[in-house]
């Protein structure tokens, strides 16, 4: 009887096991709500993987893995895609040489190089990246604010004309409250999830500025490069690393 | 102060600046020269082996080609040259052979990388400076060091000319 009361006395006063209930309790809390969280996550991380592919370009076994950190505003990115990019679209990536990826990484002093980043990655979701990029970069004079086409900012008509009108309508659905700067705005938009990865991946490099490029190869990564740099030259380091053993 | 101890303490300063100068090239031409994979730094990717040090040349040649300054042709010989003519002048300016003339080099090299930082700086070019390795942006730090160094070239390649003279006018008396 004594036995028994002062076992009741233990734990209502504090007996180690009235105290561990409510912190396994909490624990168990916790665990519940990180597994119910992590699939969520998996599944934003799944998505920008495979949105990433949909942006790169080439063999993703490719003996080079190039990624560019773009801001399509930028008039040395354009003289980047023009004078460097395409001719080793043309030829490296082709031939399976190189894996090149593009990252958006829109700078916020440019005004419409977010709206600009939006519209490919719409586009690239429906697997029309390089068509609408393309566009974006071949007609940056006319639609960013150092162009002379007035009224600035206007990029829809360049994404129309190189999608077929079923495909423009789709990424038309896409771009649905995708429109202005503003964090709210950035929010409300469902292309910029992958944008702001894409952002995130570069300050971690850091990109200090655009173009930046970042070549790895034979399990190896370089610095970071900023600046345009010309395929002649580019193509002679691609050489030697394709030369190595 | 006396004369000759005003003499003796410009002869350390001569001394000084030439090894700083010196020390300068030698970081400038090995950061150009070592491997320039960022990952991994172990002490085995910064040994320079004959297979690293044509495509650090060549990584390099990219920095160069950057600045938007030479044309594609030029940009590789220079690229190429550059970190031994580094190497040559810190080995030059360490020994102080020849040092009214290497420090004369030296300034005018110091000058020229000056004039290029000011120009991309004023170009508002996002680029890496490539001057000690890769991966160092080009900003206003960038344009503060160089003014500094070409300054040093400057007074070393003066003191250097100043030292002769006078030995030579001593050497007369």
């Amino acid at each position: 009887m004594n036995r028994d009361n002062k076992g009741n006395n233990e734990i209502s006063n504090g007996h180690p096991l009235r105290i561990l209930t409510p912190v396994v309790a909490a624990l168990a809390m916790c665990f519940c709500l990180a597994l119910c969280a992590a699939p969520s996550v998996a599944q934003t991380s799944a998505e920008w993987e495979r949105l990433s592919a949909e942006k790169s370009l080439g063999n993703p076994n490719a003996p080079i893995k190039m990624i560019v950190y773009d801001d399509y505003e930028c008039p040395v990115c354009d003289e980047l895609y023009e004078q460097t990019l395409r001719p080793l679209i043309n030829d490296y990536v082709a031939s399976g040489k190189v894996y090149l990826v593009h990252r958006d990484f829109p700078l916020p002093m440019h005004l419409y190089s977010r709206q600009a980043a939006r519209w490919v990655n719409a586009a690239a979701r429906i697997g029309k990246f390089e068509a609408v990029e393309r566009a974006i970069f071949d007609n940056q004079m006319a639609w960013s604010e150092y162009g002379t086409e007035n009224p600035k900012g206007i990029i829809k008509p360049f994404v129309q004309a190189a999608l077929t009108p079923a495909e423009f309508k789709r990424v038309e659905r896409l771009m649905q409250g995708c429109e202005g700067n503003s964090q709210s705005q950035i929010k409300g938009c469902v292309v910029d999830e992958a944008i702001q990865r894409d952002f995130a991946q570069g300050e971690l490099l850091p990109v200090r500025g655009t173009p930046t490029i970042v070549i790895s190869a034979h399990g190896q990564q370089y610095p970071p490069m900023q600046g345009a740099i010309s395929w002649p030259i580019l193509r002679q380091f691609f050489d030697q690393l394709l030369n190595q053993k | 102060m006396t004369s000759s101890s005003r003499w003796s303490a410009g002869r350390v300063l001569l001394l000084l600046g030439r090894l700083t100068l010196a020390v300068v090239f030698l970081a400038a031409a090995y950061g150009k020269l070592r491997p320039q994979n960022a990952v991994p730094w172990t002490l085995a990717s910064l040994k320079i082996t004959p297979a690293s040090l044509g495509l650090s040349m060549t990584f390099f040649a990219m920095q160069v080609d950057s600045y938007q300054l030479l044309p594609p042709r030029m940009v590789s010989p220079f690229a190429h040259a550059l970190p031994w003519i580094e190497l040559g002048l810190g080995i030059l300016l360490l020994t102080g052979f020849a040092l009214r003339y290497v420090s004369l080099a030296s300034a005018l090299l110091l000058a020229l990388f000056y004039g290029v930082v000011i120009r991309s700086y004023a170009l508002h070019l996002a680029i890496n400076c490539g001057c000690f390795g890769p991966n160092e942006k080009l900003d206003s730090w960038t344009l503060v060091r160089d003014g500094c160094l070409f300054a040093l070239g400057v007074a070393v390649t003066i003191g250097a000319f100043v030292v002769h003279r006078r030995n030579r006018v001593a050497v007369a008396a």
